[in-house]
């Protein structure tokens, strides 16, 4: 993100972020934890559009997402739909949380627009991963934060990138 | 007499989450709107003790929805929950005669202190 604050800065307050958005949440506790995700994924996504250019995308197992949102809305089930909602709303503060803590750090006031909902794996276009950030919870489901940044232009790029 | 309250937020969690913390208080959920035009739409028939309004919503967002429903009637008591409780966003809700912030994820307490200054 483009302030003053360190790569271990803005992870710290990432993770602090995640870990406490999620546990108040949804009741579940993420910790960072080096291990792949599965194949049925989901994806939110928010962009940073005033103080900072960058985003930040939270992909997770669909079955971790579903539990949260069964937890959240006190239901034995959910529908993909309500796995959306609560995807939308939960990445949504967790964003203002990151935002918060940076604006204290930093002073930056930064804005953000509505969360997109994705089914599998999205990047981004244009867009470049500055860093991850992994998690798995207790039964081995797991997520990853993404920090992203606008990719530079290369030199040559508009005459053809030759 | 229970006060009663017109949530506006886009997401259906928000919502079970308001009704969780309200039980048991003295606050009544009146009605549930999805974005800042339909609030004002169903402000006046409503008339609600306070609305809680989030701010970052498809469509217009909730400082101009609350901008609106004040202009049409500067006494509606209107607590933004949001993500958004910092800075800018904060100084423009309190410009706007907005009666208190809640920062999302919210707690109790700290929900039915603001309602009770808004409403004071």
């Amino acid at each position: 993100m483009n302030t003053a604050m360190t790569r271990e800065e803005l992870e710290q307050i990432l993770d602090q972020a995640l870990q406490d958005v999620t546990e108040h949440t949804a009741g579940v506790r993420l910790r960072q934890k080096d291990q792949p995700l599965g194949q049925d994924l989901c994806t939110v996504h928010i962009t940073f559009d005033a103080g900072l250019s960058t985003s930040l995308t939270l992909c997770a197992d669909t079955a971790l997402l579903a539990r949260m949102a069964c937890n959240s809305f006190h239901e034995e089930a959910v529908t993909p739909e309500d796995v959306e909602e609560f995807s939308n709303e939960y990445f949504n503060v967790l964003c203002g949380k990151v935002a918060g803590a940076i604006f204290r750090a930093t002073q930056v006031s930064a804005h953000f627009g509505p969360p997109t909902f994705y089914h599998g794996r999205y990047e981004p276009e244009g867009q470049e991963a500055q860093f991850v950030l992994t998690y798995a919870d207790e039964h081995s489901q797991g997520a990853q934060l993404i920090h992203h940044l606008a990719r530079p232009a290369q030199d040559g790029a508009a005459a053809g990138g030759t | 007499m229970s006060k009663r309250i017109m949530i506006v937020d886009d997401s259906r969690l928000v919502r079970v989450q308001l009704e969780d913390v309200l039980k048991g208080t003295d606050y009544e959920v009146a009605a549930y709107c999805r974005s800042g035009e339909e609030a004002i739409e169903q402000y006046e028939s409503v008339k609600p003790d306070l609305v809680t309004m989030d701010i970052i919503m498809r469509g217009m967002d909730g400082l101009d929805a609350a901008e609106i429903i004040l202009k049409k009637d500067p006494d509606a008591r209107i607590v933004m929950v949001s993500s958004l409780a910092y800075g800018d966003t904060f100084d423009r809700a309190k410009a706007i005669g907005a009666r208190g912030f809640v920062e999302k994820p919210f707690h109790r307490e700290q929900l039915e202190q603001v309602f009770r200054q808004a409403l004071s």
